[in-house]
């Protein structure tokens, strides 16, 4: 709704997706730092900002989906109005708007101190393949 | 144009096996809104009088509200309405989940199910891709609610939202559910049956499309200001921490929770399954639905032992009706009772109400073993109430007649049994013992889909709500409104409240945040209306079609013969003191609550039956 004035969770720079059983998970980008988005998109359209979050070039970019492809935590994707890649930009926007503070932007190593017995992580580990799939991808 | 709609509606005719796409009809939802309104009038002109519910002329109707899929609180909801089988009349049950939200990002507002398949098939839309399939052969059929979700998920896609019915709907159980998100129960009229009996096991949806919005520059201020008022309710923290878990220890308080079939409001062993005990052992996480703030969905587990399971239960209902109702403490096989009921799609209400029907017919004497089939019915029984729960829904043995509902078991069997039934319009009463809450007497009886407490869910005197009363109502009905002993003031309080929930029906909405917490009212509704729909709708004009829905209703269950002569409650409720606890003393007041319902509704108070003038003002003069 934010940016794209429509309600479309396949049109949301960020969405969660619902793992039965029970297990509700946001598709995020994690803005890697050695980015197989960027070094996927012929046209050069993925950037980084001085912050290190990478987005994409809307001039440049022509959707043929290479870094949709590349990206191995569906965090990026081919809007399906506009033709081009689109993912989430830090803006934040979800983080103040979840009612239940389940979504936050956080490191690698806050992770660690925040996730102390590992059970998110693991969840994580268990679920990866059906969190990621790609299926709406055409 | 509407925005915030999936703009089409699907019409079904399963005996030819066409499908055809109509656009959603502007006249309708100006008179009758979407959801349970649109229902109210499409099946009113195209369900014959006289025809067996379970016969392939009967119509099954599933229609998203005019906000679901909105950002709205709790705009997560979708209707489904048929002829009920197990009252005869208008049938008509309600669920959340996700599945509402994705019909409408399809593309579709409602799907019409007419006739009966001569196979088993199930609906499997993918956007404007919709198809008719083979379940035999996707080997659905026969299987319960959870497999049939897999299945159809490595089928058509991990993404889809499934609504199906379990082994209860194709036995045709009387109180067989219609599943959604799997544990999701659109779980009383027995619409899961209607279902069966049309050989439709499953609708499967993926929708890719978009909602617009007709107001996208105040949109999200509008509604973010919807949302800190959710989440500034007082009730929201608790309503995320027990779900309606913890109304056992609130109704044990005020003598409202039914127990060992209705005799008594008061049971000892309360706090064995009360909220708090669910909490301390049970709980995994509480869940939302689709543009759910509050949360009250359960997940829980029992890690060890015969009643072991993983998934999406209970609600009050469930601890009530298979719990204190049975007389039965044992809290891992109220839980366990209501995960097998979500698996095979039955009601929990009907399903322990009829347990408990039986449970008392044999403490005194009217069944014996040899009616059972050597099961054991003593009160409290935990074993007997699960074992039972599977051959309801498997129709085995002793469960093919409990399969009926307790008010047809109870003709069959005779001898008495007949008075232990607590029904209304053959539907078992939910979990509101009404001696201690007149209200909840009334809204049994006048609610259009036989006894049911959601119709009105007049629950301003539940729990202090001084102030909404007065905000509501005015000044003059206070302090009586507010005393749930109290029958003054009942009939005005349950008819104000049917007009208004059954529009919160009619938009997808939930009852919980317009009328307990009653945080939303008219104005709010009116406003959201406006920023998604571009609906210019004000808050008494949407009362208006509440009550037009109302009164087409009763003139859908009229035209069956209904009238005030069943408007009544057994006569344990109305006779009877209630014997324990605080409201010990009790009876239900019905007919001086009637007088004053029937005369502020504008109906016959003889017949209980519209009157001209009134069908007049409401533009339904030629339905009578």
């Amino acid at each position: 709704m934010y940016y794209f004035k429509v309600i479309s969770p396949i049109r949301a720079r960020n969405r969660v997706v619902r793992v039965e059983p029970a297990l509700d998970f946001p598709l995020f980008c994690r803005n890697c730092e050695d980015a197989p988005c960027i070094s996927a998109c012929p046209e050069k359209a993925l950037m980084r900002t001085s912050k290190g979050v990478v987005f994409v070039n809307n001039k440049k970019c022509i959707g043929h989906g290479e870094c949709v492809k590349a990206c191995p935590y569906y965090a990026i994707r081919i809007h399906p109005d506009t033709g081009k890649a689109f993912k989430c930009i830090q803006c934040g926007q979800c983080v103040d708007r979840c009612p239940a503070d389940a979504i936050w932007m956080t490191t690698e190593s806050e992770l660690t101190e925040r996730d102390k017995d590992g059970s998110l992580r693991a969840l994580h580990e268990q679920h990866k393949e059906e969190i990621y799939n790609k299926e709406d991808f055409p | 144009m509407i925005h915030g709609v999936g703009g089409q509606i699907l019409w079904i005719n399963l005996a030819k096996g066409s499908i055809e796409k109509r656009p959603l009809d502007e006249g309708i939802i100006k008179d009758y809104l979407l959801g349970a309104g649109y229902l109210s009038r499409v099946l009113f002109d195209n369900i014959p009088v006289g025809i067996d519910p379970l016969s392939d002329r009967n119509v099954l109707g599933i229609a998203t509200g005019l906000l679901t899929g909105s950002m709205f609180p709790q705009a997560s909801r979708h209707v489904i309405a048929a002829l009920s089988p197990l009252t005869d009349v208008w049938g008509e049950s309600h669920a959340a989940g996700f599945w509402g939200a994705e019909l409408k990002f399809a593309g579709y507002d409602a799907i019409i199910f007419t006739g009966a398949s001569p196979s088993p098939v199930y609906l499997n839309i993918r956007d404007e891709q919709v198809e008719l399939l083979d379940a035999e052969s996707a080997q659905i059929w026969g299987r319960n609610v959870f497999e049939t979700d897999e299945i159809l998920k490595k089928k058509h896609g991990k993404r889809i939202r499934t609504l199906s019915i379990g082994q209860a709907g194709e036995n045709l159980v009387r109180f067989a559910a219609i599943m959604n998100d799997r544990d999701r129960a659109s779980a009383r009229s027995g619409l899961g049956a209607v279902m069966g009996a049309k050989r439709l096991k499953a609708v499967s949806v993926r929708g890719t499309g978009k909602l617009t919005v007709a107001d996208p520059k105040n949109y999200l201020k509008e509604i973010d200001v919807f949302h800190k008022r959710m989440m500034a309710n007082p009730f929201t923290p608790g309503r995320i921490k027990y779900g309606t878990t913890s109304l056992v220890e609130l109704m044990q308080h005020i003598g409202r929770l039914p127990s060992y079939n209705m005799k008594q409001g008061v049971f000892e062993g309360f706090e064995k399954i009360s909220g708090d005990a669910i909490n301390e052992k049970y709980l995994v996480k509480a869940r939302a639905d689709f543009s759910c703030l509050q949360r009250c969905g359960r997940y829980t587990a029992v890690r060890t032992g015969p009643y072991a399971y993983e998934g999406g239960a209970p609600e009050f209902e469930t601890q009530s009706s298979m719990g204190s109702r049975c007389g039965n403490d044992n809290l891992e096989s109220v839980l366990f009772g209501h995960h097998l009921s979500n698996q095979y799609g039955m009601d929990t209400i009907s399903l322990g109400a009829t347990i408990s029907w039986a449970m008392e017919a044999w403490d005194e004497g009217l069944l014996t073993a040899e009616d059972t089939g050597g099961i054991d019915l003593s009160w409290g029984n935990h074993e007997t109430v699960v074992k039972l729960t599977r051959m309801i829904a498997l129709r085995e043995g002793f469960g093919d007649i409990l399969a009926e509902g307790s008010a047809r078991a109870a003709q069959k069997i005779g001898r008495g049994t007949e008075k232990f039934v607590m029904a209304v319009k053959k539907q078992e009463i939910a979990g509101q013992e009404p001696r201690a809450q007149k209200s909840m007497g009334l809204a049994a009886v006048t609610a259009a889909r036989g006894a049911d407490h959601l119709y009105a869910f007049p629950v301003l005197d539940e729990a202090g709500f001084d102030d909404e009363i007065r905000e509501r109502f005015g000044e003059e009905y206070l302090p009586e409104m507010a005393d749930r002993l109290n029958p003054k003031y009942k009939g005005i309080m349950v008819k104000e409240c049917e007009d208004f929930m059954v529009m919160v029906e009619s938009v997808g909405l939930c009852k919980y945040g317009t009328q307990i917490p009653p945080e939303f009212f008219y104005d709010d509704i009116s406003l959201a209306l406006k920023i998604h729909n571009g609906l210019e709708l004000t808050g008494k004009e949407l009362q208006v079609i509440g009550e037009r829905i109302v009164n087409l209703n009763r003139l859908f269950n009229g035209r069956l013969g209904v009238t005030r002569k069943d408007d009544c409650l057994p006569d344990r409720l109305t006779k009877e003191k209630a014997p324990l606890g605080p409201s010990a003393g009790e009876i239900v007041e019905l007919d001086m609550m009637l007088d004053e319902y029937y005369t502020v509704r504008g109906w016959d108070l003889k017949t209980g039956l519209p009157l001209k003038d009134t069908l007049e003002r409401l533009g339904l003069s030629k339905d009578a």
